[in-house]
């Protein structure tokens, strides 16, 4: 059974904090479908699970599951379940115990408890890890019995919080393709919070992108990079290169030139900041006549297999993400080829999605 | 990994070995006048041996005593091990305001010398009519709250409550939790916790003393009387023995249920090598 998850216009202060964790939030998870929350820490994605788990109360607003208001609703009536990023495993039960709790706080007779209990453990793939005592796993299959036991729960909605991040990659890449495994066998809707964009934009249908308790953008995953709605989503999104100009019959100009930009329908004319992912810009020879812009290389920083260049331009330091085997040195001048379906252009008084307002790309609605 | 100087480990154990000793020694001759039926001062070993203390012991009612200091023993446990547990949950997690004040009055009857806070009780006591054995228990627990609700909070220090949520949020209720989380997870601080209250009840003099007022005799109040007045020193040792046995076997129950189940937890990489192995067996 999946349901749908609704936020609605909810704010929620912490006893003496200075600032909301959660300011007047509106949020619709559609049935089965998964919504990354994604923000920095201390940004309210917690908060924002624990309020619809029941763990915690908005202080206005609503919280609905089914379309049905559950304030007043405590969370063993929610038909929730929530994996932490602390596996937070029962010590004194034993691995098939842990998982067997859900179906047995629900009223199954724990025989059977206990047989649906050995089901979930084969679909995380640990078959055979029953009788084990939880401090007797390593980190990654602690937490892959939390999921298990989440999911032998049968909630309607599963909140992941940060679930994976205190694994290491190799068990975080493991963890995203079970969970992406499940999804396609149970459909559950699913509401994860994290602050690692990939992981979002891995796992989810959709990204709320939230800071400091506000919803800043509500985007298909697929497009989480394509269009920022502000600057402060572009950089939380590792977007380096800002360029300052104005905004004019659908192109920028700046002291770049006049480079032709995404999205140019219905935008208005005036001051406008062009962002382009480090990523987008390719580097060509300085007389390409494809090239938008020239500049001069002033530093190369490693970054894994690629490297990171940083270019002086006419319009400032802009920065590309080379492939690998591309070399370049100090003072080398370079050809900066700037896409226009990757420009995005966005007005200086750059507003912010507030509640109710339309996500600035489609989200899609269904699966 | 850093090494152990030469002689290190032999260090060690001396020192483990004299400790145990220094311990252990006292308890010899009592042991051996519990047996004997006849000990000369001039000889290293008792004469005789034979139950002749255990027999004066019973004669003189020991039996009743014991009876009495346990039912002390375990009414102290039964009443200050929940009081205890509560007022440490409550300064742990309940975001009590005063919680250093509390915690401070809580404390407050292992600083107050306790004839002082007797002397006023039993008047009230006496003129409420509140029968001896009653009151006495009620004193005992006030007596006994301060060592369980500071043992309670040690454990809770290292208690993750999110294993409450955990368990609310898998349908449990709030008495589900209590039940099935909390309880079984503090199960080592509440043991601990009962043995000390256990300890205050059984072996408390001056209060029993005072609030008794002679109607309970508790196997301390009989061990002081021999061993301040008969010279008899088989039933002293006898009464001794009675008095310390309960506690030490209540600890090495205690210590028995608390042994880790497991060494250590797993790392990845074990678990990688385990299921390697496992595989490998299975294949083979």
């Amino acid at each position: 059974m999946t349901s749908s998850v609704d936020l609605v216009a909810a704010s929620r202060t912490y006893t003496g904090a200075p600032a909301p964790a959660v300011s007047r939030l509106s949020l619709h998870v559609a049935a089965g479908d998964a919504v990354a929350v994604l923000g920095p820490s201390g940004s309210g994605k917690t908060t924002v699970l624990r309020l619809i788990a029941g763990l915690d109360v908005p202080d206005e607003g609503d919280i609905r599951i089914a379309d049905t208001t559950v304030l007043g609703v405590p969370p063993e009536r929610r038909g929730i379940a929530m994996v932490s990023q602390s596996p937070r495993l029962f010590p004194h039960m034993s691995v098939l115990d842990n998982v067997a709790f859900g179906p047995q706080m629900s009223g199954v007779p724990k025989r059977q408890a206990r047989q649906a209990a050995e089901r979930y453990l084969d679909l995380v793939h640990l078959p055979g890890m029953g009788r084990r005592r939880p401090a007797t796993l390593s980190g990654g299959q602690q937490q892959r019995v939390a999921l298990a036991r989440a999911l032998a729960a049968e909630p309607a909605v599963l909140l992941l919080d940060e679930p994976f991040s205190a694994l290491d990659p190799s068990l975080r890449a493991d963890m995203h393709r079970l969970v992406t495994e499940l999804r396609a066998l149970l459909q559950p809707t699913i509401v994860l919070v994290t602050h690692d964009h990939q992981e979002a934009a891995l796992l989810a249908d959709s990204v709320a992108i939230l800071i400091d308790g506000q919803l800043q953008q509500h985007v298909a995953a697929a497009a989480l990079y394509d269009r920022p709605n502000s600057l402060t989503v572009s950089r939380f999104l590792g977007c380096l290169n800002e360029v300052p100009g104005h905004a004019r019959a659908g192109r920028h100009v700046s002291a770049l030139g006049t480079i032709d930009t995404a999205y140019p329908d219905g935008q208005a004319d005036g001051d406008a900041v062009l962002v382009i992912r480090q990523e987008a810009i390719a580097l060509t020879r300085a007389d390409d006549p494809a090239a938008n812009a020239t500049g001069c290389i002033e530093r190369t920083t490693p970054r894994g297999a690629r490297t990171l260049v940083e270019i002086a331009t006419t319009a400032g330091l802009l920065f590309a993400e080379v492939q690998p085997g591309r070399r370049y040195g100090h003072g080398d001048v370079v050809g900066l080829v700037l896409p226009a379906d990757q420009c995005v252009v966005i007005p200086t008084a750059s507003r912010t999605v507030t509640a109710g307002q339309v996500p600035a790309s489609p989200v899609p609605s269904g699966r | 990994m850093r090494r152990r100087p030469a002689g290190g480990r032999a260090l060690i154990t001396g020192g483990q070995a004299s400790l145990a000793l220094w311990f252990a020694l006292p308890l010899v001759p009592v042991a051996l006048w519990a047996l004997a039926s006849r000990w000369n001062d001039s000889q290293v070993l008792p004469e005789e041996w034979g139950p002749a203390g255990a027999g004066s012991a019973l004669a003189d009612g020991a039996a009743a005593s014991f009876a009495t200091s346990l039912a002390l023993g375990l009414t102290t446990a039964a009443l200050a091990t929940p009081a205890g547990a509560m007022a440490a949950y409550a300064l742990a997690f309940g975001r009590l305001r005063g919680e250093r004040a509390a915690a401070l009055l809580l404390l407050a009857p292992v600083f107050v010398p306790p004839f002082v806070i007797v002397m006023g009780v039993n008047v009230a006591f006496l003129w409420l009519r509140v029968p001896p054995a009653v009151a006495l228990a009620l004193v005992l627990m006030v007596t006994a709250i301060p060592y369980t609700t500071f043992v309670m909070r040690a454990a809770l220090a290292s208690y993750d409550i999110g294993a409450e949520e955990a368990a609310r949020t898998l349908g449990a209720s709030p008495r589900g939790v209590l039940r099935r989380i909390r309880i079984p997870m503090l199960a080592g601080g509440l043991a601990a916790s009962a043995f000390l209250a256990f300890l205050v009840g059984w072996s408390d003099y001056v209060l029993t003393l005072l609030i008794g007022g002679g109607q309970l005799v508790t196997v301390p109040m009989r061990v002081a009387a021999a061993a301040s007045g008969t010279g008899n020193h088989a039933l002293v040792a006898a009464l001794s023995v009675a008095a310390v046995a309960p506690p030490l076997l209540l600890l090495l129950v205690i210590n028995r249920l608390s042994v880790p189940r497991t060494s250590r937890p797993a790392t990845d990489a074990d678990a990688r090598e385990r299921a390697d192995t496992e595989l490998t067996g299975a294949s083979a």
